[in-house]
C-alpha cells in the first residue's frame, strides 16, 4: 500500500480510504477534494500514475485545517497510533503544521513496522523531520532552492529563518546547499531538489540533473512541485530504483507542463491531466520498461 | 476519536518565544494562549534574548503570525517573537521579482504569488508547506490584488507572513507602474 498523509483546505474531520478520480475531484472515503495546489494536487499525480501502470491506487489520509493546527494535530495522533499496523510500504508525508516532538514520536512508530516503509516527505512534514534532527530516517525529501538552504542551515526550524547568506542564492547552488545538509545530518538520502534545473542528489552526491523540457512558468504554478512529489511516491511504489523514480517524476512534471502548453495562470489540475499522454509517449524510453497502459498490475 | 483519548504526554519543543517586559504580561499571553487552543509553555528566556523580563511564552515558532495576531486582538502586550536558537534571529523579507510578460511572479522567502499586469487578478501562488497555503490559494486566486485578503490577517503561519510579503511587493509594484 502506498500511504499518502496531509492537510486540505477545509475544516472536514479526518478520513482515510483508497482514492479514487470523479471529474476535477479526487475522492478519498466519500469525501470530495480539490485536485488543487497542496496535497490534493500530490495525491493526483499519484493516482494519474498508478492508474496508468495498473497498479493499487494511493491510500489516502486527509483532514481539513487552514493553518489553525487542530487537524494536524489529528492526523499525527492517528499516524502514530496506526502506522503499524497499516504497515505501507510507501509513506508519504505533506502538508502539517509541523510539529517536532509529534513527529519524534511518529518516527519511533515507525520503526515498530513490520517491514519499513519507503519514507518521502514535502512541505512542512519535510520541515518537521529536518527540525526535528530525523531527516536521515527518510529516504526522500522533495525541497525546491529555498528550502534546499533551509535544509543546509543547521539552526533553522522554518524556511522563513534562515541565515541571509544561505538564502540568497541561485538553483545552481543546490549541490552546494546539499553538501552541507548532508554533512549536517539534515537530509533524506535522496534530495530532489526542485527548480529551473531539478538536481537528484543521492547521500551527497549529485546522481542527475534535469534541463528539458525548459517550462518556466511551471515555477509560478501552483502545485506542481506537488506533483513531483507525488509521481517520485508512485514510482518508488511500482518498484523503481528512488534515484530513478526521481528523474522519471522531474520529467514527466516538465514534460506534462509542456504538454499543456502552460502559463503562469494555468492550474495544476490542467498539468495533471497531461500525465497519461506524457506517459503513453516516454515512460518506456525513459524507465527502459515496456508498460502497458492499465494491465500491469 | 479513540485513538485521541489515548494520546499520550508529548514533550513540547516550540522553536520560538514570545518575550515580555514584564512577569504579568507573559502570565496573560500564555493564558490567552492556551485558551485559543495553542501549545505554549512559560519558559525563562537566555539572558541573551530578554526583554527586560525573565518569564517568556515558548511557541510553535512556525505559529508566530497567528499568535501575534490573536495577542495583539486580546490586548496582551508582548515585546516580540523571536526564534530560540541563535543565528536565525532576523526573519528573512528578500524579494525577487519575475518577469513572465503578461504576468508578474512575486517571491519572498519560500513563498511565490503570480498576478496578471493588465488586470491585477492573483492568478497563482506557489511554495510555501504548511496547512494555511493551499486555503490562501483558494482564498486569493481569481482576486483583484487590492481587493485580495492579507495572508497575514486570514492565515497562521511564517508561510503566510512570507506570502504576505509578496503581496505587498505585488501590490506596490501594481501601484507604483514598476512593474518589469
Amino acid at each position: 500500500m502506498m500511504l499518502i498523509v496531509g492537510t486540505i483546505p477545509s475544516r472536514d474531520p479526518l478520513t482515510t480510504g483508497k482514492v479514487s478520480a470523479e471529474g476535477e475531484f479526487l475522492v478519498v472515503n466519500g469525501s470530495r477534494i480539490p485536485c488543487t495546489q497542496g496535497t490534493g494536487a500530490m495525491i493526483g499525480a499519484a493516482l494519474a500514475t498508478t492508474d496508468y501502470l495498473g497498479l493499487e491506487a494511493p491510500q489516502a489520509l486527509v483532514v481539513g485545517d487552514i493553518g489553525e493546527g487542530k487537524g494536524s494535530r489529528e492526523i499525527y495522533e492517528y499516524l502514530i497510533e496506526k502506522v503499524a499496523e497499516l504497515s505501507p510500504e510507501v509513506l508519504a508525508l505533506h502538508y502539517w503544521l509541523p510539529n517536532m516532538a509529534l513527529t519524534r514520536r511518529l518516527c519511533q512508530a515507525i520503526n515498530k513496522c513490520a517491514r519499513r516503509p519507503m519514507m518521502i516527505a514535502d512541505a512542512a512534514s519535510m520541515y518537521s523531520a529536518k527540525a526535528a534532527g530525523l531527516a536521515g530516517e527518510f529516504d526522500i525529501f522533495t525541497p525546491d532552492a529555498t528550502e534546499a538552504a533551509f535544509l543546509a542551515d543547521p539552526d533553522a526550524t522554518h524556511p522563513a529563518y534562515i541565515a541571509r547568506h544561505l538564502f540568497d542564492t541561485e538553483i545552481t547552488e543546490a549541490p552546494r546547499l546539499a553538501e552541507v545538509a548532508y554533512r549536517n545530518n539534515s537530509a533524506a538520502k535522496l534530495l530532489l531538489v526542485k527548480g529551473a534545473i531539478d538536481y537528484i542528489i543521492n547521500d551527497g552526491g549529485v546522481v542527475a540533473t534535469i534541463t528539458e523540457p525548459d517550462v518556466p512558468e511551471l515555477e509560478a504554478i501552483g502545485g506542481t512541485g506537488d506533483t513531483i512529489t507525488g509521481l517520485v511516491a508512485a514510482f518508488t511504489y511500482a518498484g523503481f530504483e528512488p534515484h530513478l523514480a526521481a528523474i522519471i517524476a522531474a520529467r514527466a512534471n516538465r514534460m506534462a507542463g509542456q504538454f499543456a502548453e502552460v502559463t503562469p495562470a494555468t492550474r495544476v489540475g490542467q498539468v495533471v491531466a497531461q500525465l497519461p499522454a506524457v506517459f503513453k509517449e516516454y515512460l518506456c524510453q525513459w524507465s527502459g520498461v515496456r508498460y502497458v497502459a492499465g494491465v500491469n498490475s | 476519536m479513540a485513538f485521541l483519548k489515548k494520546n499520550q504526554k508529548t514533550p513540547f519543543e516550540g522553536g520560538g518565544l514570545v518575550l515580555f517586559s514584564e512577569v504579568p504580561q507573559a502570565m496573560a499571553a500564555e493564558k490567552v494562549l492556551k485558551k485559543a487552543g495553542y501549545e505554549v509553555k512559560l519558559v525563562a528566556p537566555p539572558p541573551e534574548l530578554r526583554k527586560g523580563c525573565d518569564l517568556a511564552v515558548e511557541i510553535n515558532l512556525v505559529e508566530q503570525p497567528g499568535i501575534e495576531r490573536l495577542l495583539k486582538e486580546k490586548d496582551a502586550a508582548c515585546a516580540g517573537v523571536l526564534p530560540i536558537k541563535a543565528g536565525t534571529s532576523e526573519l528573512l523579507e528578500i524579494v525577487k521579482v519575475t518577469d513572465f510578460g503578461s504576468w508578474v511572479m512575486v517571491k519572498a522567502g519560500n513563498m511565490k504569488i503570480t498576478y496578471n499586469k493588465e488586470s491585477g487578478v492573483i492568478v497563482n501562488i506557489s511554495g510555501g508547506g504548511c496547512p494555511d497555503i493551499p486555503y490562501l490559494h483558494t482564498e486569493l486566486i481569481d482576486k483583484l490584488l487590492e481587493e485580495a485578503p492579507r495572508p497575514k490577517d486570514i492565515g497562521f503561519t511564517l508561510c503566510a507572513l512570507n506570502a504576505d510579503r509578496a503581496l505587498e511587493e505585488c501590490l506596490a509594484l501594481q501601484n507604483g507602474g514598476n512593474a518589469p
